[in-house]
């Protein structure tokens, strides 16, 4: 008895500083947040007192907030289905052995591991209309006769900044895949072949049940990614061409830092966090149920 | 034991702590005087500038911390800084259109106790206008710039042409040149119309070319009028009509078009004038064949201001703890030597008066005759009466210029659309 209340106390102290720090830098600001999204705020002298539900009114009657919207929906969706396909695509090949996969393992991790305002100004210039590597390789290939404007036109320049998001977090999806092909024991495999089951049947009756909540979590992290994308679109396009590509971050960041009207920012955070909530808890769901 | 060992480790976790906050500053004498600048349009000629400044003031070491050379990254970055209140960097670097905001907020010092009046009776009037406020002064204007018209002469010369001094004369210049030349790569006028502040000021330069104004005669944001329609629609058409500019102008930034205009793809271009000593280097394939001037106006509007002036502030951060050799700072860098670096250099011109006349600068920076003559058709953008609802008011021009640009919408529609959000905005 006395010994437990002394490992309690002890453990109680060993989490405080990190519980100290999570409060401070993660629970307080969240909070914070929401007071804000209520609060009429006046830079410098801040918060004037509660505004009620005005500020959402003023949010949700914004039509650049609602294109806004569309446009993270539209980028998320169509970026991570493709990632998940891409993703199994490639995990499936580096499950399989053969003669230098080390290297082919890190090296589809490449696009991974830069950063994403990096890639992005990498990409810029891939796609520069005039001089871009991108039309000129096309051009010398004779597959196009006139530059193509990717980060110029509607709706190509979100399907370029999708591209590049694809480019990007396959492998991390193939990462994650990986990790669930692998736990999958061979003997199951050798069984399958004994009772006659055909390469196919073994892929989709086999692999795919044994890897879904592999796949169920790389879409749990993707998404709230892919839902709170900023980096790219502001260094790809900042927003444009007429607002095309601009994310809800990006929405949110201009009321921020460059209207400084913290009030209205802090009400697309609200936004955006229930929406990422939401969902997250659907997929927690899913996986749950799948675990069961 | 456990005892033991949680004690020991809640002193080290503690005891750490101060370590990471102090380090540095022991030891040493030295004042460190932070300075927040891009390498953008100073880049060539900050580090004599700072020697010098180093030399003449033992005892004070100058920091440059290299800020984003994009305004609203700066923007983003000092407003962090000042919003936390901290004390770095000491002299920030700001944008003409920024003091207004700065200075209600706080977020600028006043100046009046570090400087005479005289001091400050030494910088351009109309750039001095957006540093002043109840009499006091808040900054010290390092550069001015402005959007000028670049133009290819021996292209002209070429096909016997006259510069053009209206829109319409380079319309039809840029056809002409387009069609004899007969290259699929070289396009007639390149901008910087990507959705940027860029794009605003240059639709402002045609809305004034047409005679217009931003605001209307009782001082109201007026922007549906029908010669904003005029400037818009000339835009539109030099892409889908007249087709002297190509459709990825929508994606372009300044140096953008720099690197097209440089690469002799281009016959006619504007930007602002920082690209000047680029297209002139040894080894631009343009240099000596590029003649800059006043942007154009529209026929009939001889007298119209079309030069969109801009240019960088020195204000000193409030909560600074080296305010005397912030002052300092800013004094050497305003001076005239170092207004003289800064013109031959990294061709910005000091905000001072009377550098029209100043010999050593002509002598070594011929053109810079010609960007004082252009300054002098220059205004400034509506930031002084716009306050700090500026930026909101410059993005919202720009995402329904670029829209009436990409062809969503014509450009009346687009300007209706902006005058009701900016209406909304400003009541």
């Amino acid at each position: 008895m006395n010994r437990s209340v002394k490992e309690y106390r002890t453990g109680l102290l060993l989490v405080l500083p990190a519980f100290i720090l999570v409060f401070f830098i993660l629970f307080l600001p969240t909070l914070n947040t929401f007071r804000l999204s209520f609060s009429h705020f006046k830079f410098p002298r801040g918060v004037q007192g509660s505004n009620g539900l005005q500020n959402y009114i003023y949010i949700l009657k914004d039509r650049e907030f609602l294109q806004s919207f569309l446009n993270t929906i539209n980028f998320a969706a169509v970026s991570v289905l493709f990632e998940v396909l891409f993703g199994i695509f490639l995990a499936v090949i580096i499950n399989k052995a053969f003669i230098g996969r080390g290297l082919v393992r890190t090296v589809i991790l490449f696009p991974w591991v830069l950063p994403t305002a990096l890639n992005a100004i990498v990409w810029r210039w891939l796609f520069n209309t005039d001089f871009g590597f991108i039309n000129s390789m096309l051009r010398t290939l004779h597959i196009i006769s006139t530059n193509i404007n990717w980060l110029g036109k509607i709706p190509l320049a979100m399907n370029s900044m999708i591209s590049v998001a694809i480019w990007k977090t396959s492998s991390f999806i193939a990462l994650m895949v990986l990790t669930g092909l692998q736990t999958i024991p061979m003997q199951v495999y050798e069984a399958a072949e004994i009772d006659g089951a055909s390469r196919q049947q073994q892929f989709l009756k086999i692999t795919v049940p044994l890897i879904i909540p592999s796949i169920l979590l790389a879409l749990l992290f993707r998404s709230m990614d892919a839902l709170r994308s900023f980096e790219l679109p502001f260094s790809l396009t900042q927003g444009g061409p007429a607002g095309s590509t601009q994310t809800l971050s990006l929405f949110g960041y201009r009321q921020f830092f460059q209207y400084l009207k913290f009030d209205l920012g802090a009400v697309v955070s609200v936004v955006q966090f229930l929406f990422i909530l939401v969902l997250g808890i659907l997929y927690i769901r899913l996986l749950r149920r799948d675990e069961s | 034991m456990e005892r033991f060992l949680t004690a020991l480790f809640l002193i080290v976790t503690l005891a750490a702590l101060p370590l990471s906050a102090s380090g540095g500053d022991e030891g040493s004498e030295n004042i460190s005087v932070q300075i927040g600048i891009s390498t953008r349009e100073v880049g060539a000629a900050m580090p004599s500038m700072i020697e010098r400044f180093e030399a003449e003031n033992p005892g004070i070491s100058v920091e440059w911390n290299k800020v984003p050379g994009v305004p609203n990254d700066q923007h983003t970055l000092y407003v962090t800084n000042l919003a936390a209140r901290s004390d770095k960097p000491d002299v920030m670097a700001v944008d003409v259109i920024w003091p207004g905001e700065f200075i209600a907020n706080g977020w600028a010092e006043p100046l009046n106790e570090y400087f005479s009046e005289d001091f400050f009776d030494q910088y351009l009037d109309g750039m001095m206008n957006s540093v002043t406020r109840d009499g006091q002064y808040y900054g010290v204007p390092l550069y001015t710039n402005a959007i000028h018209f670049f133009y290819r002469k021996d292209l002209l010369d070429k096909y016997g042409l006259e510069p053009p001094s209206t829109w319409e004369e380079m319309i039809q210049q840029a056809q002409l040149i387009q069609e004899k030349e007969n290259n699929p790569d070289l396009v007639g006028y390149i901008s910087m119309w990507a959705q940027i502040e860029g794009l605003f000021m240059n639709y402002l330069q045609f809305l004034w070319g047409a005679g217009g104004q931003f605001f209307n005669t009782s001082g109201k944001a007026e922007v549906n009028t029908a010669e904003g329609i005029k400037a818009l629609g000339t835009m539109v058409d030099m892409i889908y009509k007249n087709g002297i500019a190509p459709e990825s102008i929508l994606t372009y930034k300044p140096n953008d078009a720099m690197a097209l205009f440089r690469q002799g793809r281009a016959v006619f271009m504007v930007v602002q004038d920082f690209v000047w000593p680029m297209l002139n280097a040894d080894d631009s394939p343009v240099k000596g064949e590029v003649v800059m001037d006043r942007v154009p106006y529209f026929k009939g509007n001889e007298n119209t201001d079309t030069v969109c002036m801009g240019g960088w502030i020195l204000v000193m951060n409030p909560n600074s703890e080296n305010k005397e050799a912030a002052a300092r700072l800013i004094e050497s860098l305003t001076s005239e030597q170092s207004g003289i670096e800064l013109g031959t250099l990294a061709g910005s011109m000091p905000a001072r008066k009377g550098m029209e006349n100043n010999r050593q600068l002509l002598s070594e920076y011929p053109i810079a005759e010609t960007l004082y003559k252009d300054f002098a058709v220059g205004d400034v953008r509506p930031s002084a009466r716009l306050g700090s609802n500026y930026s909101e008011v410059s993005h919202i021009m720009q995402k329904e210029v670029h829209a009436a640009l990409l062809q969503q919408k014509s450009p009346a529609e687009a300007l209706d659309d902006a005058q009701q959000q900016i209406d909304a905005l400003l009541n």
